[in-house]
């Protein structure tokens, strides 16, 4: 009976090492060889992550990848977070690749739809960040990962500093099952500031060409941010951050949580509400809250990724953010989820649509935008045993072995921008299904982890309903004259406003009138720049004398 | 560019003259003023939204029944803006001087 | 910096607009075609004398920019526009592409007789104009839905009556828009298989070449790269509704930082910036070729 070769895969990757080695000083290859050197490390076939995070995209890596030789890498199976160039689907219109596992694809949407719907790609699922990072643990472990880095020592040794993201957790997946690790780097130094992944985790490193690309995806400029934006703030603050004493807590990033972090040392104030809510954040650094940080409101921030031009207003605040004994930030997209999910109290978030029932979808015709974190931040963790006033605030009161809930907020308008309703009885996604052959509809977020509701119009506090039919109701009530919302009428919206269960600005003690601009702590980004003492730096395309 | 009139029976009259929003794009601006009727008198850019406007009009009234003379500017707002202004307007005629 | 060449198709055309035109390439296009092109209203109301001006003017637009060293790397056309675009995308030469374009405007003349044409509706979705067609087409009364000129831009095409109790209908549904064009052929829809289906073979004989840039194509939306999936645009694209918002959507995908609309008109450009403001813009129409040179020079130094 002969023995089972239990270490095939260190065999097949000294193997790959060695047919690379010429072209390799240690672990370092020459920037010109970038293709060759993929071209020598990856076998058709291969499960392949490719740096497309959120923020940060192994861009010299991606570009290469698109250039090799297609008659010798062919059919690999690419695992990423975010599809965000071109050339992240230009591989699959070559045959280099042809399968896709992947979280998020906005910034390529129409395309990924296309290349669905003609099969030039097959795509294995889409998932929540956290959901995919799991997987690369389990049935979708890596064989190569092309990844990128700030700064790299003469050792190998990894500085990914601010805009650190998935980058370890990604790396640890092929590290430690035979994967290849291969890193391009901005500079290659004698000394890194700090060490956030280790050199033994690294097999190759190639200097590029230029920096890698960032982009600043959290900044919103505070002059776009409408009264009705400021509205909807103000009855959430009001209605929901002050009711259920929110302490810890994620914005899914937009107009309507920028306007929110205006108003926190504005009308947040007036309420006498600082230091009673919204101390712990798991956030990315957007600009607009730091007139709140500026003010005493926020006790620490822990960020997914980081926010370009926001590096020295940060490094200048380390008792707020995760900052390094190097003095600059380190963050994290898997740790970041984990806390997300478990660790906070309450998400809020926006959408393009939400059906009849209240589940939320960004996917429309024609765009497959997928998911990104929402479906994870937006979920209610039924393993959490942790109590809080706000997560307690949700038990039920009628069943003695139930337990607290998150709050999920949706903050929508009633129409969008371009006059069509966001209340809809069946979402587009329903059709996107059947057209891309997904096994499920794809949906952001769903009506049981949906605890509440803001438009113009009120709150919907659906985590009080006690039937689908009261919960269809709530939403009648607050969808305006959308399809959805004219089915609504006074009887049943008093009948709600007496139980509760919806609640009018009046209700709320909000004012329409005080609705207006002045009442942001900041409304411009100029004003930003001013509240961090000139450490906060606009990216070019926000700054307005350009 | 359209003009639109819609006639209501309400009961709560309008004891002074409101004036709220701006004709800014995405905006719109009210007039209002005390009168026997409730009368309404649109101009807006935006044609073919009659429906929308009954809708929104039906609704804000069964809310609040203001009887008055309503003059609108609509630059191209969408319902919850309209709904927004309209609903400014009840509130500056609650306020006490 | 990446450019994306918009080329529009009929519609912005005027007496006069040839005036600067090389007159080189004018006697060229005049003695390929066997036509004169007399740049008036009157002249205006014949399809060849529309679609060779209109190519015409493109053309010598496409040359002189090219001679000051620039390339697009994405092109763009709308209806007639697919041709200017491939003539930018490097896929076919002067001589063919007019001849070409003289052929299609003298089919597309005598294609159709009168009681056919186009509508366009604004205001409702593409499904919910899909539901209307649906309701009123049939093949004695045929009527199609054609282009996607933006997310709440659609056109119809088909027999006229069938057209306008479409446009009713919209209009009961609410659509801010809904009226008749003036175009005198169903274009966009199946009904002109007769033409492409002659188009198509007079390609057939054409030496074409791979597009040198991302060529976008009507008949689907799709960024094309494939010599054979541009011929397939530029016969069938009257078969086909012409899918510009998807294909601009795709081109946005991208990433260019300038676009550039050629004559006449700027439609295009007006859409483009409904769409986004990160994308700086040359109309050509409403300016000369060295103010275009100088701010692409201006741009690609940033």
């Amino acid at each position: 009976m002969t023995e089972r070769n239990w270490h095939t895969h260190r065999d097949a990757k000294a193997a790959r090492l060695n047919g690379a080695s010429a072209l390799l000083d240690g672990k370092f290859a020459k920037t010109e060889d970038v293709v060759k050197v993929l071209e020598a490390l990856i076998k058709p076939g291969d499960k392949v992550v490719l740096e497309g995070d959120n923020q940060k995209q192994a861009s010299f890596l991606s570009e290469a990848l698109a250039k090799v030789d297609a008659d010798k890498v062919h059919d690999l199976h690419m695992i990423m977070s975010s599809i965000s160039r071109p050339e992240h689907l230009d591989i699959f219109d070559l045959g280099i690749a042809t399968k896709m596992d992947f979280s998020y694809a906005g910034p390529q949407s129409t395309r990924v739809s296309q290349m669905i719907a003609d099969k030039t790609m097959q795509v294995g699922d889409i998932h929540t960040y956290l959901e995919l990072f799991g997987r690369l643990f389990i049935d979708l472990i890596p064989n190569v990962v092309l990844v990128a880095a700030d700064k790299v020592d003469r050792e190998g040794n990894l500085y990914t500093g601010f805009n650190t993201e998935e980058t370890p957790t990604i790396v640890e997946a092929a590290a430690f099952h035979d994967g290849i690790v291969i890193v391009q780097a901005n500079e290659i130094v004698d000394k890194v500031p700090r060490v956030d992944i280790p050199a033994g985790w690294v097999d190759v490193v190639i200097p590029a060409d230029k920096p890698y690309q960032l982009e600043p995806l959290f900044t919103r400029d505070p002059q776009a941010i409408s009264e009705l934006q400021i509205l909807m703030g103000m009855m959430a603050i009001r209605g929901i951050y002050e009711k259920h004493n929110v302490q810890t807590l994620n914005h899914g990033v937009g107009f309507n949580t920028s306007a929110i972090e205006l108003l926190l040392p504005t009308y947040g104030e007036q309420l006498g509400l600082k230091g009673k809510i919204c101390r712990n954040w798991e956030l990315n650094p957007t600009p607009t809250l730091i007139p709140a940080i500026e003010s005493g409101w926020v006790d620490s921030i822990h960020s997914f990724g980081g926010e370009v031009g926001m590096e020295k207003y940060i490094a200048a605040r380390p008792d707020v953010f995760f900052v390094g004994k190097d003095g600059t930030m380190r963050s994290n997209r898997a740790l970041g989820q984990v806390a997300g999910q478990y660790a906070c109290d309450m998400f809020v978030g926006s959408t393009l649509q939400i059906d009849q029932w209240g589940n939320s979808s960004t996917v429309t015709h024609g765009r497959l935008s997928g998911f990104g974190g929402a479906p994870n931040m937006g979920s209610n963790p039924t393993g959490r045993r942790h109590s809080t006033a706000a997560w307690q605030s949700l038990k039920p009161a009628d069943d003695p072995l139930a337990k607290g809930q998150k709050l999920v907020v949706q903050m929508v308008e009633t129409f969008g921008s371009n006059k069509k309703p966001v209340f809809v009885d069946h979402l587009d996604a329903e059709e996107v299904r059947k057209e891309a052959k997904l096994a499920n509809v794809p949906i952001m977020i769903y009506s049981e982890d949906t605890t509440h509701i803001v438009t113009e119009e009120g709150i919907a506090y659906l985590y009080k309903t006690d039937s689908m039919e009261e919960r269809k109701a709530a939403i009648e009530a607050i969808a305006g004259v959308t399809p959805v919302g004219l089915r609504s009428n006074p009887e049943e919206v008093k009948k709600l406003r007496d139980k509760g269960i919806i609640a009018l600005p009046e209700d709320l003690g909000v004012r329409r009138q005080d609705a207006k601009r002045s009442l942001l702590a900041a409304q411009t980004m100029d004003d930003l720049v001013e509240w961090s003492h000139g450490l906060y730096n606009p990216p070019a395309k926000f700054r307005s004398w350009s | 560019m359209e003009k639109l009139n819609f006639t209501y029976q309400n009961s709560e009259a309008v004891k002074k003259f409101v004036h709220v929003g701006v004709v800014a794009s995405g905006d719109l601006e009210i007039l209002l003023y005390p009168a026997d009727e409730t009368t309404i008198e649109i101009v807006t850019g935006s044609d073919g939204f009659k429906e929308v406007w009954k809708n929104v009009l039906d609704r804000f009234f069964t809310r609040y029944p203001l009887k008055g003379k309503f003059v609108i500017h609509d630059f191209g707002a969408t319902p919850g803006v309209v709904n927004l202004r309209l609903t400014q307007a009840m509130e500056a005629l609650n306020d006490e001087k | 910096m990446k450019s994306l060449w918009l080329f529009p198709g009929q519609g912005s055309q005027k007496a006069g607009m040839l005036t600067n035109v090389d007159p080189n390439l004018k006697q060229n296009v005049e003695n390929w075609t066997g036509v004169k092109l007399l740049d008036t209203s009157e002249g205006y109301s014949d399809s060849q004398q529309i679609q060779l001006s209109i190519l015409l003017l493109q053309i010598n637009e496409v040359d002189q920019l090219k001679k000051m060293g620039w390339q697009p790397d994405l092109v763009a056309g709308h209806s007639l526009g697919v041709f200017g675009a491939a003539y930018a995308a490097g896929v076919i030469s002067k001589e063919d592409v007019f001849k070409l374009v003289s052929l299609r405007a003298k089919l597309m003349q005598s294609s159709y007789p009168e009681g056919y044409g186009m509508g366009v509706i604004v205001g409702l979705s593409r499904q919910e104009v899909a539901e209307l067609v649906k309701q009123v087409h049939t093949e004695e009364n045929p009527v199609y839905l054609s282009n996607q000129n933006s997310e709440l831009q659609n056109t119809l095409s088909g027999e006229l009556n069938a057209i306008k109790q479409v446009l009713e209908l919209a209009s009961k549904q609410g659509a801010a828009k809904a009226k008749l064009l003036h175009v005198p052929n169903p274009s966009h829809s199946p009904l002109m298989a007769n033409v492409a289906e002659q188009l198509d073979y007079e390609i057939g004989k054409l030496h074409l070449s791979n597009p040198a840039c991302i060529y976008l194509a009507n008949n689907n939306g799709h960024p094309v790269k494939k010599v054979a999936d541009v011929k397939y645009d530029l016969a069938n694209n009257l078969t086909h509704p012409v899918f510009w918002e998807t294909m601009i959507n795709v081109a946005l995908e991208y990433n260019p930082q300038v676009s550039i609309e050629f004559s006449p008109g700027n439609a295009f450009t007006k859409l483009l910036k409904v769409k986004t403001d990160q994308v700086s813009n040359i109309t050509l129409s409403e300016m000369t070729i060295d103010d275009a040179d100088f701010l692409l020079n201006k741009w690609k130094g940033k």
